[in-house]
């Protein structure tokens, strides 16, 4: 017994060196206490709740642009997708105020896959580029958020109350926004690691032509992640409305740089192949600290946009460099 | 031989054609496999072998003629077709996933999987990845990722990935090309037990070693259109190399004797951490500096560093008697240093520009006035090289990615010699190239050494380490283990000092 | 094969949208301008514009970018001077942005008007301003402190920091907060939510860690005031902070009526959007000529006057805003 736990502790040790997002961790205890000691308010259970609350509408956009990503493309459809299905769901909502909270959320999801699956025909099929398809889709799902609301907003008043409750409710003392995300995070767990179309996905972003070669349907991989994306973003359109009670058109604006964002810190390469789950929650939780910690110290908001920037650098930098260390370490064992 | 009397092909292609964009790849080419044979394709680079097995694994398509698969016509509209038929390749660049590990890249495609759920076994995965590495004599770890292998070892993970398909045909591009003759034996002994199991083996190679060693048949591929088919026993190397490049040449050319000059490079107690220790040697004006040792044995990460891709953290480079710190390929190339890499796709060629453009690249500023590209000069240079270098190509113009393996590599070296740089660096400079390409390249060198070059070459070819070198130097496990001068070394000693143990 | 059915679609698309544009032909052709499109502030300019353009005959053009940019706005409006409409009227994103091009426009002929956010004197002939700047900034610290007892924290979350009307009316509550009967009230911070839903929440949230005593907000924008009472109310501080500002009806009925929000102003924006386009009809109909001191009768809206205005142009006053309440958001919620 004693031997097996022992052994289980170097294992642990040698996962820990192994685990590339070692910086972020170090990264965003750092900052926290750093920000606690500022203002001890930050480190109460109350305000971490509210942070993750924070980080889970964008913590689930980061998995579907994570997915775009480790494939070599870019979802920049993403920022008005949420618009549009948060939007349809919102109108629909007026209508039929009777439609239980829970359906909305796979009303959203529903509609967030069909309108990827545009996308994603347009990139696979059309044979488009990533970057050029979903900018061109961003300004027309934008349009068409318009063009279904006729300008107007869906207000807080016209919503039902359970489907306001939603977000603002609890279970277990987490609010169900949380427990969403960590709902979704389970099942693409299991989906990227456990499921041979998860690990096709991102033997495509590795090297597309093997992938072909050796039979995988690559342009079905691609319609498929941008299908994916899509589902993700509308099920965070309807968790955006719920929580801010409020449908407009131009919700979300700029948005998908935030996404990006999350995803490149927490390890996802712009040029594809590489990309993980745990990365990209942390990446998340970063951006969240950032968004929720900077209102909370006292410094002028015109400051605040300038740190944001070099948090932002110095967290990729200090990843970098821990990264960087640990491999450098593991050289050193090398026997020469 | 049980395969070779029945009398039923397992796969027989009939006048098969292939053109691409001005070039006939293929014309009338007829190819056919027994049960439980090695039959061996041959042919220079350029002659149509890549695009040949592309057909019969269905990632490309024959604009002309038919496919039997034990006897009845079949299309293999795309890869996958050939894969329910259980037709497996090797690659000759191994066509690898680099983010992803090792037992990802052997069982994507076909992964072990639980029957009901479909839920990805990865315990199961890595030990069956493991117990295929075995059985090819590598003790690689199957969580590593791909893209820090070496080639080699990307090789042997291709070849368990073959293994692992269970294929009743096995096509294998050049599988030794980057192999040990340790691993090559492997190799040959696990092709005999999949013949002896009654699968059908593809073998393409350019050395005859392996050809002799393991082929039951042989095929011979000149220009797109095949000379012939003949059974191994029946047909002499000599012949065969006739039948290949359609006249006769000695098979190495030895370099010839120079009057070594002065001290051009000394490197002292050089080291980089984790990668190699201590490495001390000097190279003189008209020498050629053997580099050998199994793959892996850090030679290529001793040579990166000096040309400044890879620096190393410990020692000292002397370029002609003064001390350089070289830190990057920029510096490098300052000093003289040139370098042709092992993996040319990756590090050697911009494959999507044109043969002239890739051999000017990297001297640019020399074709250059006020900031304006001079392209005469630049085409002027090509041109020279293209003819001397025999490059294989309608003009100088061509994009790189067209030609074979071994055009691209004396493009390379075209972009190498356009440099005027006089030390250099050249790692496996006639991996993958065939009979025809690769005296060529000898010859080169040799010129370039009675010229007053100084070279250093890494190689894993006994007979072109031991006739091509001054001096060589053998490396194991980052270290340098012995020198030998020409007169004292045999192939003996060579690998003696690659596989020592103890220092 | 696909690439063409795509072609198709999106022809398609483009066709559908050609058609569905109006054409217009008869008399003046009066243009509004506005910061955003997809806005119910306005959305009911532009019904009050139409009724105005209904009134005297003319034809009403309705334009803004789908974001609240100065960019967006320059290029809408050099293509209206390509089109040779008669009038111009805008309301800005910026003061001194807009200038170059309003002066082309003039120089083309065509009437320069601002109104709701106006621009520098240079680059128009007229600017509608819906109330006194200063009697909007004064009244709404007035309306917090009573609120708070004329005691306590007050923060202001405003929309952009360069945004015009926002600065003007922070310096007039400034002004304000000088008088002697304030003496126990401090203004601790001024904030800015940049109009984004999930920026301004973020902020109201920050400002109830960072300033735990904090009494009142008063937030001088529609998405800013809709933002913080949610805020509020999700933070469980209904009754301890309190709030008010300038807001939308329909947005904050459900605010004002849970009692986040007591009270909140704004001026009836279907009546602004009357009179801009009213006196644009009228400019351009040569019935008044735009003199300080000259008296007119604006349709509906009765008589009004052309003064000096603050910043050395001339302006046309509204008059003071609307006060709502928990007794009157019932008959307003439905109308704007």
């Amino acid at each position: 017994m004693n031997d097996s736990n022992h052994v289980s502790s170097v294992d642990f040790l040698k996962n820990l060196r192994g685990f590339r997002e070692l910086g972020l961790v170090v990264f965003i205890v750092s900052i926290s206490l750093l920000i606690g000691a500022r203002n001890p308010r930050f480190l109460t259970w109350g305000n971490l709740h509210d942070m993750l609350l924070d980080t889970s509408i964008l913590s689930i956009l980061a998995i579907g642009m994570m997915l775009v990503l480790v494939t070599g493309g870019i979802d920049l459809s993403a920022e008005s997708g949420i618009a549009l299905t948060g939007m349809i769901v919102g109108l629909t909502l007026i209508r039929y105020p009777q439609i239980p909270a829970v359906l909305t959320l796979f009303m959203g999801m529903a509609l967030g896959a069909g309108f990827g699956a545009i996308t994603g025909a347009i990139v696979a099929g059309g044979r488009v580029i990533p970057i050029i398809a979903t900018l061109g889709m961003m300004y027309v799902y934008r349009g068409l958020t318009f063009i279904v609301s006729g300008g107007r907003w869906v207000n807080a008043y016209e919503m039902p109350d359970d489907f306001k409750a939603m977000a603002t409710g609890r279970l277990l003392g987490f609010s169900n926004l949380i427990l969403i995300a960590i709902v979704v995070y389970i099942v693409f767990t299991y989906f990227i690691n456990h499921t041979e179309t998860g690990r096709q996905i991102f033997a495509v972003g590795s090297n597309r032509e093997a992938a072909r070669i050796i039979g995988i349907r690559t342009n079905r991989i691609i319609w498929l992640v941008y299908t994916l994306s899509g589902a993700l973003y509308g099920l965070a359109g309807v968790m955006w409305i719920a929580r801010y009670a409020s449908a407009q058109s131009d919700s979300a604006s700029g948005y998908v740089f935030t996404i990006v964002a999350a995803c490149v810190l927490g390890g996802v390469a712009i040029t594809g192949g590489v990309g993980s789950i745990s990365g990209i929650l942390l990446g998340s939780i970063t951006i969240g600290i950032i968004n929720n910690a900077l209102p909370m110290i006292r410094v002028s908001p015109f400051w605040r946009t300038a740190l944001t920037g070099a948090i932002i650098l110095i967290a990729v930098i200090v990843n970098i460099a821990i990264t960087r260390n640990i491999e450098r370490k593991a050289l050193l064992q090398r026997k020469i | 031989m049980n395969g070779l009397k029945m009398d039923t092909y397992v796969l027989e292609l009939k006048n098969i054609s292939k053109y691409f964009p001005g070039v006939k790849a293929l014309e009338e080419v007829g190819f056919n496999l027994k049960k439980g044979e090695i039959h061996a394709l041959v042919g220079e680079n350029g002659a149509g072998k890549s695009t040949l097995i592309k057909i019969i694994t269905g990632v490309l398509q024959p604009d002309e003629g038919e496919i039997f698969f034990h006897g009845e016509k079949i299309v293999f509209s795309d890869p996958t077709v050939a894969q329910k038929n259980l037709i497996a390749a090797i690659y000759q660049n191994p066509t690898c996933f680099p983010h992803l590990s090792v037992t990802e890249n052997i069982f994507m495609g076909h992964p072990i999987v639980e029957p009901r759920t479909r839920r990805l076994l990865w315990n199961e995965m890595n030990a069956e990845a493991m117990r295929l590495l075995k059985t090819l004599g590598s003790e690689l770890n199957p969580g590593s990722k791909m893209g820090d292998l070496s080639v080699a070892q990307q090789q042997m993970v291709e070849i368990a990935k073959a293994l692992s398909l269970d294929a009743r045909i096995l096509i294998m591009d050049e599988p030794t090309a980057a192999l040990t003759s340790r691993e090559t034996e492997e190799l040959y002994e696990i092709t005999r037990t999949l013949r002896k199991k009654g699968t059908s083996v593809v073998f393409i190679s350019h050395r005859f070693e392996d050809i002799y060693q393991i082929a039951d048949r042989v095929t011979v591929l000149r220009d797109g259109k095949s000379v012939g088919t003949w059974n191994v026993s029946e047909i002499s190397e000599g012949e065969l190399i006739k039948a290949m490049v359609g006249r006769e040449i000695s098979q190495l050319f030895p370099k010839s004797e120079v009057p070594i000059g002065d001290e051009v490079l000394r490197v002292e107690g050089l080291s980089r951490v984790g990668y190699f220790a201590d490495i001390s040697f000097s190279l003189h004006e008209g020498e050629i500096l053997g580099f050998s040792g199994l793959v892996g044995s850090g030679r290529s990460e001793v040579a990166q560093a000096i040309f400044g891709i890879h620096p190393y953290d410990g020692g000292k480079i002397f370029v002609r008697g003064k001390e350089v710190p070289i830190d990057s390929p920029w510096k490098a190339m300052e000093m003289g240093i040139g370098y042709l890499p092992e993996d040319r796709q990756l590090q050697g060629l911009v494959l999507p520009l044109t043969i002239t453009d890739n051999i000017t690249l990297s001297t640019l500023d020399r074709y250059a006035r006020k900031g304006w590209l001079k392209s005469r000069a630049g085409h002027d240079i090509s041109q020279k090289l293209f003819s001397l270098l025999k490059i294989k190509a309608s003009s100088i113009f061509d994009k790189t990615y067209s030609l074979s393996g071994g055009n691209q590599q004396k493009v390379v070296v075209g972009k190498l010699l356009a440099g005027e740089l006089r030390i250099l660096i050249m790692d496996e400079p006639t991996k993958g190239v065939d009979v025809g390409a690769k005296s060529a390249i000898h010859k080169i060198m040799s010129d370039l050494a009675a010229n007053g070059f100084a070279l250093i070459m890494i190689s894993s070819e006994m007979p072109e380490i031991l006739g091509m070198s001054d001096s060589i130097v053998v490396m194991r496990e980052g270290r340098i283990t012995r020198t030998f001068s020409r007169e004292e070394a045999n192939q003996e000693k060579l690998l003696t000092a690659a596989v020592e143990v103890g220092r | 094969m696909l690439q063409k059915i795509l072609i198709v679609i999106l022809s398609c698309f483009l066709l559908i949208g050609m058609f569905s544009m109006s054409a217009y032909a008869d008399e003046y052709v009066i243009a509004l301008v506005v910061k955003n499109v997809g806005n119910p502030f306005f959305d009911a300019v532009a019904r009050g514009g139409q009724d105005a353009c209904d009134d005297l005959g003319h034809t009403l053009i309705f334009q803004g970018p789908p974001t609240p940019t100065v960019e967006g706005q320059i290029e809408i409006i050099e293509n209206l001077i390509a089109q040779r409409v008669d009038a111009i009227c805008v309301s800005a994103n910026d003061y001194d942005a807009l200038v170059p091009v309003m002066q082309r426009a003039m120089d083309a002929g065509i009437l320069a008007i601002s109104f709701d956010s106006g621009i520098h004197p240079d680059g128009r002939l007229l600017h509608i301003n819906q109330a006194d700047f200063e009697l909007i900034g004064r009244l709404q610290v007035q309306a917090i402190a009573e609120m708070i007892d004329f005691e306590g924290e007050i923060a202001v979350l405003s929309a952009g920091a360069t945004m015009t009307n926002q600065n003007i009316w922070i310096e007039w509550m400034q002004e304000e907060l000088k008088e002697p009967e304030y003496e126990n009230m401090e203004l601790v911070t001024i904030v800015y939510g940049d109009d984004l839903r999930d920026k301004s929440y973020n902020e109201a949230m920050g400002l109830f860690k960072s300033y735990p005593d904090l009494r009142g907000i008063i937030s001088p924008t529609t998405v800013g005031i809709g933002a913080t009472g949610k805020a509020i109310t999700d933070a469980g501080l209904i009754g301890q902070v309190q709030l008010t500002g300038l807001g939308l009806p329909s947005e904050m009925a459900e605010w004002i009526q849970n009692g986040a929000c007591q009270a909140m102003f704004l001026w009836n924006p279907v009546d602004l959007g009357y009179l801009t386009t009213y006196v644009a009809g009228l400019l351009l109909d040569g019935e008044i000529s735009g003199a300080v001191g000259e008296e007119f009768a604006a349709g509906r809206m009765g008589e009004k006057v052309v003064t000096e205005a603050e910043d050395g142009g001339i302006e046309v006053l509204l008059g003071p805003p609307f006060r709502f309440d928990a007794s009157n958001i019932d008959e307003w919620k439905d109308v704007y």
